[in-house]
Order: C-alpha cells, then structure tokens, then sequence
C-alpha cells in the first residue's frame, strides 16, 4: 500500500533528506574506525580542557547575550524615547560583524601601543599607557567577540515576540494591579520564554561552533579540537569523534531549541484576538538611560568594530591596494548565487514533496536532516571530505573509475554542496514556515479548480512565497558572505573570498591588513541585513 | 445500468481511525437534486464531503457519479478530473489574490460552459460588491465564506459539495442568501450535498436529509419524515424537537400515560395492546386550554418571535414542551398552572 504515495516529488524529497544527512551518519560512523594515538593522548592531557573551555564559554556568552538581547528588544518594543525607530533597525546590524572579525577589531584597539594607545597619546601626549589599558584577550575577548556578534538572534526573535504580545495582556496585568516590574516578570517576560530560549539556543549553536575568534584567541575548545586533531595530527576518524560529542551537545540543545518553538505556537497571535500596544513615552533620566543603553550597545556592537577595521585601512593603504577587491567580490557574490539558487530551489522540491505526499517518514526525515545548522561548519567540511575519501576509496575505485575527489574536494561544487548541508536548514525551515501559513485548504481548492500539483505549485505557491524566497536569499547571502570555516576548507587553491583573505592575513598576525577585507565584508553584509531588516520590521 | 446521478455504495468514510462514518449507502436520483446531511460536530460530515471530492480515498465500496466510478478500493478519480466543487467551512480564498481575483479563479473554468452564472450575478447576490477589490486578510470569516461559495457555484461542477456555507454569514444575510443559493441551484440544476448542523437550514435547502450519528447514516429521507417520523430514539435525541414520555398502548388507536392520561391518534407503526412504550411528543403535539382540568407547572417559557414554547413539569417529573402562538391572548408565568386541552389527540403516534 505504502509504494502508492510514491511519486516524483516524494521520491526528490527523500534523495535531499539523505544528502543532507550525509555528515551525521559519517560522523556516527567513525565510532567503527580505528584512530590513532593521539586519540589515547588527547584523553590524558586536553580533552577536559575542551569540554571546560565550551562550557565556559558558553555560559558566558549566553549569560551577555541574554541580558544585551532583551534589555535592547524591551526598550524598543515597549516605550518611545528619543530614537527608538533608528535602534530599532540598526541593532540588527551586529548580524553584519563576524565574531572572528569583532576579535581583530577588539585586539586591534586594545593591544600595545593599538589603536586606543594611539588615541590617548594623540589626546594627552607620550606616556606608558599600555599598562592603564585593559587587554580583552583569551576567554574574556572571545566571550565579548561572540555575544556582541551573536546577540542579535536573541534580540531579533525576543523583540517579535514583544511585538506580537498584545495589549490585551498587559492590560490584564494592570487590572490585576501588577507594578512595571512585577509586570515585566510575571506577564512579559514568560510569554516570551519560548522566543528567548529559542534566540539563545541558537547563539550557544553558533558559539559551540565557533571557529575563527577561538583560534584567534588561542582557546581550547572542542571546534579547535577537531580542527587540530585533522591538520596537526592527521586524523580525521578523531577528528569526526570529537565532532560526535559536540554533536550530543548541540543536538541537546537542538532538542531545547525545537521544544520552545513548538511552544510559542501557543503564544501566537490570533487576528481576532489581538490588539496592537499603546507605547510608553519616557521623560527625563529614563529616556536618557533607554537612549544610551541602546546607543552603547550599537556602538559596541557594530560602529566600533567598523570604526577600527576603517581606522586601519585608512592609515595602511597599502594593503587596500594590494588587494583584488574585484576577485574577492566576483568570488562571494558567486558563491551567495549559487547557494542561493540550489539551496532555495532543492527546499522548494523538499517542502513541496513533503506537503504533497503529507508522509509522516518524510516528516521525521526532514527535521533529522535540516540539523545541518546545528552542525560547526569544520565538523561537515570534514565529514565530508571523509565521506567522499570513503566513497572514492571504496565503490569508484571498486569499480575502476577515476578519482572523483578532485571533482568534490577542492573545488567551487564542493565548497557549495558543504554550504548546501551546512544552510539547508535555513532555507528549508524558511520556506517551511512560510508554508505553514498556507492552509491546506487552500491547496485543495486549487485541486477542485481542476489545477493539477505543478500548476497549483506554479501557479498559487510560488506568487504567495516570493517575498519569503527573497528573505530566505538574502539570509543566506549573509550567512555565506560571513561564513569561514567550510570556506577555508573546501575552496579551491587561490580561490579567496574577504571572509578567508581576513583569516589568512589575521592568523599570520597581520591585522592591518585584514581590516580592509574585513571592512568590506562589513559593509556588504550590512546592505543585505539592511534589505532584510524592511522585512523583519513590515513582518 | 443505474440512472442515479450519484450513488454511494456501501462505503466507509474515514479520515482518522476515531472520525469515521461506516458503511454508508445513499443515492442522488435526478440532476439538480439538494439533498443535505446533518450530525454532531467531528462526526465525520466533512471527511464524506471530501472523499466525495477525491482528497481522500476509499478502502471499501465505491462511488458513481454520472454512472461512472469515481472512487472504489482500485479507482481513484483525482481530484482534479472530477468537476465536483467544494465550498470549504474555512477560509480557502487564496491569501495573495483579492476577492474578485479569487472568484474568477471559478469563472475561468466554467469558460465552455453555456448555462452559468456570471461573476456580477453571484457577487450581487452574494453581497460582496463592497470587497471586491479587498484580500482575504482584510475581510471577515463570513465574507471570505460568501467569497468561497461564489468562487464554488461559478465553476458550475457537477457536483456541488457545501461544507457549513453559512456558518459564519450574518443572521440579516442568511436567510435571504439560502432562498437565493436554493434558487440558483435549481435553475442551474446543479446537484448539491450540503453539510449543516442547522437542522431548520437543511430542512428548508434539502429535497431529502441525511442524519449522521454514531458513525452511521442513521436516517435519509425527507425533511418532513425525518422531522415528523424519526426513526430512531437517536434522532429524535439528536432533532431535539420533543420528548420521549412512557406510556401503555390501550388500543388502535390510543395510548395511556399516567400523567397525561389518554391519547389518541394514528399509530404509524403497529404495537400490540398493551405494550409499553416510549412516545414522541413534540410542543406542536399538545394545546393549550384555560378551561382544561389537566394543569400543569410551568417551569420554563422561551420566547421565539411568532411563537412561545412553555416547559410544563408532570406530576411524576416529565418535562413537556408545549407550543404556543405568540399572539395567544394572555401568558403565563414560571410556577404558574397551564391548562392542556382533553381529549389529547396527535396526528401521527410515533413510539420506539
């Protein structure tokens, strides 16, 4: 009975499912491989110092995060003071600053005789400042380097959840006669959770899997881990094992993540019962206090690391010039386009199929493989080099073809098939909530209209999702534009973006000259956040 | 060959192992034919107006539409290549299109069509000419409802299926729009099924009425039979337009009941004398008199416009609901006594 459901689209659906779900099942598989001593080695000496390091670090970035998240969604969303719309948009600009690139930026200011140095002796003359000058290095800069890269999640997904939260509720907590503040705790706050918890698993996501501020800082964690463990040590079964237990972690917290949204489906709105907030207009010290919350928090976030990567390539021309700033661009807008297009055109077959034949297999299929997401970059660029060593060692060669490594590895069908898994995710959870709101009734009509499924797909879904596709391109734009690890593995030789040509010059401590591409790479995300951000705000 | 225009044989609708309707059998004789089906919410009404529509399928028994099978264990006829229209109780107008965008999504495929509506003839009847132009997140649940009818009646299908069409239309709308869908419907001659649980809208759109209770088809049959000769205490439960009272058959023609003492009438059913049963009495059944010597409490009176129906409690607790007209000279209060008029005759005796 069940080969009955199967027709083209299910069959499509269930192919990029399982491509997908590639670097999992590597992952899981290097558990029957043997590795080699250092795996003994690693136990004894700096394993715990990973998994303490993460932890650490994790904590810390969620705990900032939380608090600078919030604290900016609930001033915005809630009272009027001066410049409320201007942050309103603007702190969604942090999203265009890479946590590698706030970590040049924060080094570059703070070190000896950096930028702040050159500040204070242009202001008050020769002395031994560097002394007076506080160093955000290690722990601590990785710590502010990732929260104020990462904090806009939270802000973004806590600040529609205020929006969303009607009037009605805080009505209600003033008839019970609740104070501002026990408001904020007992009404405002919980009815948020879900949206908080949500933005905040996704920072600790992205913290676990950072890469690029964590080399640079020189920690220990369980992504740098991996990464030496396949470069320096050469071997890439631990290097996958170690990406199995950062897996657990990220997978607990996917699971977290998962949970709260299905939440804060209760929490959404119905167009009868909801009634849009009056804002409160703040006087005096109160709206001082708003005003420079947000105005730190923009600067921090955003101005100061655009400031000194411009400072740096204001006074180091030379390395502007050297660059090829038109290669660097044609090489990143060519791996955004064709992203975009498979990405965004293999969700579509994948939702459609999955809506089509409203197979529960499928269902289960989709959620296990758009974990992509949750997975650091490093673990599916190695995984799948692993899986394609497998394949090319195992069946091509079995079967006396030629190598097909060269074909995958190395090269730009690689470097976007791992961006592929890596941000299927995105776009495919994009289109799905997209859909959601598309009842099935409706598709069901078009059927009774006599419109068959391609015509109902052509004709009635894609006019209605057009908007969300841009929005889904344009995440994903600045998702790749940003993106470093998978880039740094995966590109073919003297294949450079700005996020790789940043890294390059970072990591041999020439961090003036990884402010040029890094202001760059700034400014182009920023455009696209700022063509978003019309979205997120209208939506 | 059959010459029903629509034959259902014996099928099971289900769509969940808990919403299921079982073994239903039921024929639409001529072209233009309304029948409606009636039952309680989540008793399956929509699941058998979707699989007649092809979104769900059959695993027993089979359906003939103009004599040919449609859906059966190995056919399945989709939906698409069926010409059978489904007004959905929800909102279905498509979110990115307006009104008059979606309503054309009708007309465009009744083109070939000789006898049809036109788009200003259904928008006019339906009242929609003040959203035309307006998207279905602009206007209400029982706009977007009219839009979704419009859009139905212009395909000008085969079958027509409506799901609660008026549910949500407003109480000034609603009964002039049931007089003009019942008109339209039949000038067209478009075959309809209508699911309602607004037992006086079937009554009124329906040449003949389907109940569905328990996951059967319990009744199909005129509206006044299953109104005037239900034939099951499920029904009757079901209708909720009268009591069940015990009483003793006496003879041809009577019955006794301790607080109502005799009643006469035509049985239609015969029980042989002295039977216990349990007679349907309905508040048109009895009359009221001043001057009568069987008083009894009143405990309850509602007021329905051209009528009241008073709620009398007997000595031995029966709660009897008695009609009266409106205009009837004088009423009577709660606790006060109410005279029923004797002999008590009943046109029609149905007992179970």
């Amino acid at each position: 009975m069940w080969g009955k459901n199967i027709n083209i689209w299910y069959l499509s659906s269930f192919l990029i499912s399982i491509v997908v779900a590639i670097p999992i099942i590597t992952v899981f598989g290097s558990f029957f491989e043997t590795t080699s001593n250092y795996t003994t080695i690693l136990k004894d000496t700096f394993l715990y110092d990973y998994i303490f390091n993460s932890l650490l670090l994790l904590i810390g970035v969620l705990f900032v995060t939380f608090i600078v998240g919030v604290g900016c969604a609930y001033l915005v969303s809630f009272y009027k003071f001066p410049g409320v719309n201007f942050f309103k948009w603007t702190l969604i600009l942090s999203f265009a600053v890479p946590a590698y690139i706030y970590a040049y930026s924060l080094t570059a200011f703070f070190e000896n005789y950096g930028t702040a140095f050159s500040i204070l002796k242009f202001l008050f003359g020769e002395a031994n400042y560097n002394s007076y000058i506080p160093k955000f290095d290690g722990m601590m800069g990785a710590i502010i380097s990732i929260s104020f890269s990462l904090f806009g999640y939270v802000y973004v997904l806590t600040r529609a959840s205020f929006h969303y939260q009607s009037q009605n509720l805080i009505e209600l907590g003033k008839n019970l006669g609740f104070s501002k503040k026990k408001s904020f705790f007992k009404i405002i706050l919980p009815s948020a959770r879900p949206a908080i918890v949500a933005g905040l698993s996704l920072v600790a996501m992205e913290t676990l899997s950072d890469f690029g501020s964590v080399s640079f800082f020189g920690i220990s964690t369980l992504t740098t881990g991996i990464y030496n463990a396949w470069i320096s040590f050469d071997d890439l079964t631990l290097a996958n094992r170690l990406s199995f237990y950062l897996l657990i972690f990220i997978l607990g917290l996917f699971i977290l993540e998962n949970l709260s949204r299905k939440k804060a489906q209760y929490h959404s709105p119905s167009k009868d019962g909801f009634k849009s907030k009056s804002l409160i207009a703040l006087k005096d010290y109160k709206a001082f206090f708003a005003l420079f919350f947000c105005a730190i928090v923009f600067f921090i976030s955003f101005l100061f690391p655009v400031l000194q990567m411009f400072y740096w390539t204001l006074i180091f021309p030379k390395h502007l010039i050297d660059l090829n700033l038109t290669e660097l661009f044609l090489n990143t807008i060519l791996l955004v386009i064709l992203s975009s297009i498979v990405l965004i055109s293999l969700a579509f077959i994948s939702n459609y199929g999955s809506r089509v034949s409203r197979s529960k297999f499928l269902q289960i299929l989709t959620i296990f493989s758009i974990s992509g997401y949750a997975i650091p970059g490093i673990i599916l660029a190695v995984a799948f080099i692993t899986f394609i060593s497998w394949f090319d060692n195992n069946i091509i060669s079995f079967f006396g073809f030629d190598t097909i490594k060269s074909f995958f590895i190395g090269s730009v069908f690689g470097l976007v098939l791992v961006y592929f898994v890596r941000f299927y995710s995105l776009a495919s959870n994009g289109l799905k909530s997209a859909y959601l709101k598309i009842n099935y009734s409706i598709d069901e009509s078009a059927y009774l209209l006599g419109y068959s499924k391609f015509k109902t797909f052509k004709n009635i879904h894609i006019p209605y999702l057009k908007n969300s596709v841009l929005l889904i391109g344009l995440l994903i734009a600045i998702e790749i534009i940003k993106e470093l690890p998978i880039t740094l593995i995966m590109r073919p030789f003297n294949f450079e973006t700005f996020a790789t040509t940043a890294y390059i010059f970072a990591s041999q401590d020439l961090l003036e000259a990884a402010a040029a591409p890094s202001l760059f790479l700034i400014l182009i995300a920023s455009f696209f956040i700022l063509i978003t951000s019309r979205y997120i705000l209208n939506d | 060959m059959s010459k029903n225009f629509l034959e259902i044989e014996n099928v099971t609708f289900a769509a969940s192992a808990k919403c299921k309707v079982n073994n239903v059998s039921l024929v639409i004789e001529n072209e233009g034919d309304i029948i409606c089906l009636l039952g309680p919410s989540g008793i399956g009404k929509t699941t058998i107006l979707r699989t007649i529509a092809g979104l769900e399928k059959i695993q027993s028994g089979k359906i003939l539409l103009k004599n040919n099978i449609i859906s059966s264990k190995d056919i399945h006829v989709e939906p698409e290549n069926r010409n059978i229209s489904l007004a959905f109780q929800d909102n279905s107008l498509f979110p990115h299109y307006n009104v008059i965008q979606n309503i054309e999504f009708g007309a465009d495929r009744n083109k070939k069509k000789k006898k049809s509506l036109t788009i200003n003839e259904v928008i006019k009847f339906l009242h929609l000419e003040h959203i035309k132009k307006k998207f279905p997140h602009q206007i209400s649940s029982g706009e977007a409802q009219r839009a979704s009818l419009a859009r139905a009646l212009l395909t000008k299908p085969d079958l027509l299926l409506l799901d609660e069409p008026l549910s949500n239309v407003d109480q000034s709308f609603k009964e002039e729009i049931q007089v003009k869908l019942k008109q339209i419907l039949t000038d067209m001659k478009i075959t309809t099924i209508i699911v309602t649980h607004d037992s006086y809208e079937a009554f009124y759109l329906g040449a003949k009425c389907g109940i569905i209770l328990d996951r059967q088809l319990k009744q199909y049959d005129d509206p006044y039979n299953v109104y005037h000769f239900p034939n099951s205490i499920e029904v009757v439960n079901f209708l909720n337009r009268g009591i069940l009272i015990p009483a003793k058959v006496t003879g041809e023609n009577s019955l006794e009941n301790q607080d109502l003492g005799t009643i006469k009438g035509n049985f239609i059913k015969h029980y042989p004398k002295g039977s216990d049963v349990q007679l349907l009495l309905q508040p048109e059944d009895l009359e009221h008199d001043d001057k009568s010597n069987l008083k009894l409490e009143v405990v309850d009176r509602k007021f329905r416009g051209t009528n009241f129906i008073y709620t009398l409690k007997t000595l031995n607790n029966l709660l009897i609901p008695v009609f009266v007209h409106s205009h009837h000279v004088h009423q009577h209060e709660v606790d006060e006594k109410f005279g029923i008029k004797r002999p008590i005759n009943i046109d029609h005796i149905v007992c179970f």
